[in-house]
């Protein structure tokens, strides 16, 4: 991890991290932003896959709940993203030894190779089951790893405000 | 027995007290609290979108909300669930918060309007609501929760 932390050490020095460090503004704002792509996003996953886990939204079929909500999922996290990479950007060293924000990080790459298994295992069956209430226990396990992780990933979010277990 | 003697008197039980002073409690607590945002947004939001006229449109507005109902109901339990004890251990610092009294009021008035309009519309024949009417409704929603959730953030911040 040491090159990241080089990387982190150096943009920490950078005029416009300091900025937005030293705005008082600016960090109340990005992180109510943030949080409301976290609703838009995390709320939209969170109905996809409870249709997925067979125990939510169970009139509409699966690939019209996933097709129909992914635009509006892509905009709450393109929010979430972009704020949360401007909040990174300003206190690097902060998150950098921040135990939450690495377990939030772990959890995210975890979800997106959860996401990516799931898309090219289970889903190329998907018109088998579609509209099914009985969904196979590939695509329910893609949903429950998916609903336990985006949860951890809120609640690391959540704790990161706590300097407990700070690393140096 | 006034609103300030009022917040004084349950923050000071010991109930209040012990979350106060247990970081550990009141960092899990706001933590799920978040967790049971995310459940509640995705409950209102898949039915508003979809009186927007986007989200799941093959889907009739009905269908969209019975299904949403249930996780609508019991993310907002686990809301106050969670929420309670905030304002129990926190209680001067939210008496004092105009963020505090706007997000308390704003969502007396969300749920006013989502038990009465929105479910109207929302459980009406499409074809007697009409396209425009489908679309503020949900759009009022989208604006009310927001201006629920957008202040308790700022509670903690300013």
């Amino acid at each position: 991890m040491l090159p990241l932390r080089h990387l982190f050490e150096w943009v920490d020095t950078f005029p416009s991290s300091i900025y937005i460090r030293e705005d008082l503004t600016l960090f109340p704002l990005l992180l109510t932003v943030h949080v409301v792509g976290m609703c838009i996003f995390s709320g939209l996953v969170i109905m996809m896959d409870l249709r997925l886990l067979g125990v939510g939204n169970m009139r509409t079929p699966f690939t019209q709940v996933q097709r129909r909500l992914f635009p509006w999922q892509a905009v709450g996290m393109a929010v979430s993203a972009t704020t949360g990479l401007i909040l990174l950007y300003g206190q690097p060293m902060r998150y950098y030894t921040n135990v939450f924000w690495w377990s939030k990080v772990m959890m995210m790459v975890l979800a997106s190779v959860n996401l990516l298994a799931f898309h090219f295992g289970t889903y190329e069956s998907v018109y088998k089951w579609d509209s099914d209430a009985k969904i196979p226990s590939g695509a329910r396990l893609a949903a429950a790893i998916s609903l336990v992780l985006w949860a951890v990933v809120i609640m690391s979010g959540r704790l990161m405000a706590y300097n407990w277990f700070n690393k140096t | 027995m006034n609103m300030q003697k009022f917040f004084e008197w349950f923050g000071a039980w010991p109930l209040s007290l012990g979350i106060r002073e247990s970081t550990w409690i009141y960092a899990f607590v706001q933590s799920f609290h978040l967790v049971a945002l995310g459940v509640f947004f995705g409950s209102v939001l898949i039915v508003d979108l979809r009186l927007l006229g986007t989200g799941m449109r093959e889907r009739p507005i009905a269908q969209v909300a019975r299904d949403a109902w249930p996780w609508y109901k019991w993310s907002f339990v686990a809301l106050l669930v969670t929420g309670i004890p905030q304002l129990l251990s926190n209680s001067s610092r939210e008496y004092y918060s105009p963020y505090f009294w706007f997000k308390m009021e704003v969502m007396i008035v969300a749920l006013i309007y989502t038990a009465t309009v929105r479910r109207r519309v929302t459980m009406a024949d499409e074809s007697r609501v009409g396209p425009i009417w489908g679309k503020v409704v949900g759009l009022v929603s989208i604006v009310l929760w927001f201006s629920v959730a957008i202040p308790a953030r700022l509670i903690g911040l300013l």
